[in-house]
């Protein structure tokens, strides 16, 4: 009854806020602003709910638990947990240097006739469907990265789908996103800053080191915002990160899951079990408050330390 | 200068510039390793128009296609697109003219939250509202409607009818839902950077406040507007994510009503079967794919 109207009232709603862009412009213009807030709103209450009957039955110790076990209807995240640190811990630290990269190259090194074509390239690389880089990850770089680190002395990546493919594949997928801000900011050093290091002596090497250290709470808040999409990224992941839900694992160079890629893989069986729907809406609550709390740092940073 | 300093230098933007160039590289070897494969695999499975057409293959088959799955994508995103835009724009205005009300700091704050929001989430969350929903709303609202729409023919019952737990219009919703931080963040900052004298004029002959608004300063920032509309369809097209509990996928043309197909559901299915021509169907609904997006971001490019 409640989802009823929930369904039913959005339709009036919407037509009473354009109705009301009319009558009075601002009045309407807020309940557009109050839509997107409810929304924020609704999606966290709404996980809350759905989480409950797990959240009763177990505590947090669905948060704390490695068995993944529908037979028992014993449920935990924490090697979903683990997986998706170790996967956004790969990514980062790939994509973060290729970020600094693609903001030097655009603004540094490319003459002025390419930079829009490079930055539209890069753009390119966000605008594409996830579910394509998890198919070519599938079938090319998951079976390359196994060879090439089995080639390595020492190498043992038993199986082409691990937690390194995917942080591998990942960090290609955030670059763009966490490249933007840095763009971004590093199209705002002032022009004297800029005339002050070059008159001082300074190489355009170290011209890009001190205009980067210039806009580090931008590389520090694209970051953020890259780990965000890298901790929620989910078909992708779920094609290349090996699935393996069962066994609690911190090397990456064994088969893993992620919380987003176990809501994907899980979700089809799900409704068999009693708890396990649940448990996938614990994961999501999970994902939901690390997304909350890592966007507003991004957005917190961004706007404090605006140059 | 040194010959050491002039050495790290090149040596140092040498670095840069690789690892910008590494950023770009996988686009390529995607789209290559996406079109070699995809034509190819559209050429065995039975030419163009058969695969754009045809029902998909069975493990069985020699031949098939991903028609369902086109039109289920069709019309899932101009749904999601049309409500994104229609909820996104006045919302971008709001944040981006308003920006001296605490209210609209908070959409702001708000949007920008949601724009990174994962997707995955936002489809549970429609899942979660349709399973509430569905029951009641079939029975006080969708049945009586589709038995009073009933004389109109039997196509209506292709769009209009009881609904599935998984359908259509749920997949549109969840696209709708990513869509609109997407158009209201770029309009905002349209609408932001338009300059107070022109704000000024606008409000001066305009009338009513709505008119300065969105007759006047729309045309200021109507390309801006359309390349985010454009880009954020080509964004929605390809998504997967909000579509596994939404549209849940299907393989025949089935009503919007139930469980619809996608073409970004079909790769990520048929690409984890172990069935050669399954997997081929995947790559040739993955060249499509990319053909769709890849249009309408070059028309945005062009344009903005």
């Amino acid at each position: 009854m409640l989802g009823l109207l929930l369904v039913v009232l959005l339709i009036p709603y919407l037509i009473a806020a354009y109705g009301l862009l009319f009558v009075k412009l601002r009045w309407g213009l807020r309940l557009f602003g109050a839509f997107i807030v409810a929304t924020i709103g609704l999606l966290t209450a709404m996980f809350l709910v759905e989480a409950y009957p797990i959240i009763a039955r177990d505590g947090v110790a669905v948060f704390l638990r490695t068995s993944w076990d529908p037979a028992r209807e014993s449920y935990g995240v924490l090697q979903a947990l683990a997986g998706t640190v170790l996967t956004s811990a790969v990514a980062m630290a790939l994509a973060m240097p290729m970020a600094l990269g693609v903001a030097v190259t655009i603004n540094e090194i490319l003459p002025a006739r390419l930079r829009g074509i490079f930055g539209s390239l890069v753009d390119l690389t966000a605008t594409m469907p996830t579910v394509i880089y998890g198919l070519w990850g599938l079938f090319v770089l998951g079976p390359t990265l196994q060879s090439l680190i089995n080639y390595l002395p020492g190498g043992m990546m038993t199986s082409p789908y691990t937690l390194f493919t995917a942080g591998v594949l990942l960090a290609i997928m955030i670059t763009p996103y966490a490249a933007a801000v840095i763009r971004e900011g590093y199209a705002l050093v002032p022009k004297p800053v800029e005339e002050a290091v070059y008159a001082v002596g300074a190489t355009r090497f170290e011209a890009a080191l001190i205009k980067l250290r210039y806009v580090r709470n931008y590389i520090l808040g694209g970051f953020f915002l890259a780990l965000g999409r890298a901790m929620g990224e989910t078909v992708a992941v779920a094609m290349v990160v090996g699935g393996n839900y069962a066994r609690f694992t911190t090397n990456i160079f064994e088969s893993g899951v992620t919380i987003s890629s176990l809501i994907a893989l899980q979700f089809p069986n799900a409704a068999s079990y009693q708890y396990m729907v649940p448990a996938l809406f614990a994961g999501a609550l999970l994902l939901t408050l690390f997304g909350l709390a890592i966007n507003a740092a991004a957005i917190y940073i961004i706007q404090k330390w605006q140059i | 200068m040194t010959a050491a300093r002039k050495l790290i230098n090149w040596l140092g933007l040498g670095l840069f510039a690789l690892l910008g160039v590494a950023a770009v590289v996988p686009l390529f070897l995607i789209i290559g390793d996406i079109y070699i494969k995809g034509i190819d695999a559209i050429n065995r499975l039975g030419g163009l128009w058969h695969f754009l057409t045809a029902l998909p293959p069975t493990p069985f088959d020699e031949k098939g296609g991903i028609g369902p799955m086109l039109v289920g994508t069709l019309y899932m995103t101009a749904l999601g697109a049309l409500l994104g835009i229609a909820v996104g724009f006045p919302l971008g205005v709001y944040i981006g003219e308003m920006r001296r009300e605490k209210f609209a700091n908070v959409s702001r704050a708000a949007v920008n939250i949601l724009v990174e929001f994962p997707t995955i989430v936002v489809g549970l969350f429609v899942y979660a509202v349709m399973s509430l929903a569905k029951q009641s709303l079939n029975q006080y609202l969708l049945d009586p409607l589709s038995k009073a729409l009933s004389p109109v023919g039997g196509w209506i019952t292709q769009f209009i009818g009881p609904l599935d737990g998984f359908n259509a219009y749920a997949g549109a919703a969840a696209l709708a839902i990513i869509m609109i931080p997407y158009v209201a963040l770029i309009t905002a900052s349209a609408y932001a950077s338009i300059e107070q004298q022109l704000r000024e004029a606008a409000y001066a002959i305009g009338g009513r406040e709505f008119n300065a608004l969105f007759v006047v300063l729309r045309k200021a920032v109507s390309r801006a507007v359309v390349t985010a509309a454009l880009l954020g369809t080509a964004k929605i097209a390809g998504e997967t994510a909000p579509l596994l509990f939404t549209a849940f996928g299907n393989t025949y043309y089935a009503p919007f009503t139930g469980p619809t197909a996608a073409v970004s559901l079909w790769i990520w299915y048929a690409a984890q079967t172990p069935y050669s021509v399954q997997i081929a169907s995947a790559y040739g609904a993955a060249a499509v794919l990319l053909t769709i997006i890849l249009i309408i971001f070059i028309v945005a490019r062009i344009r903005g």
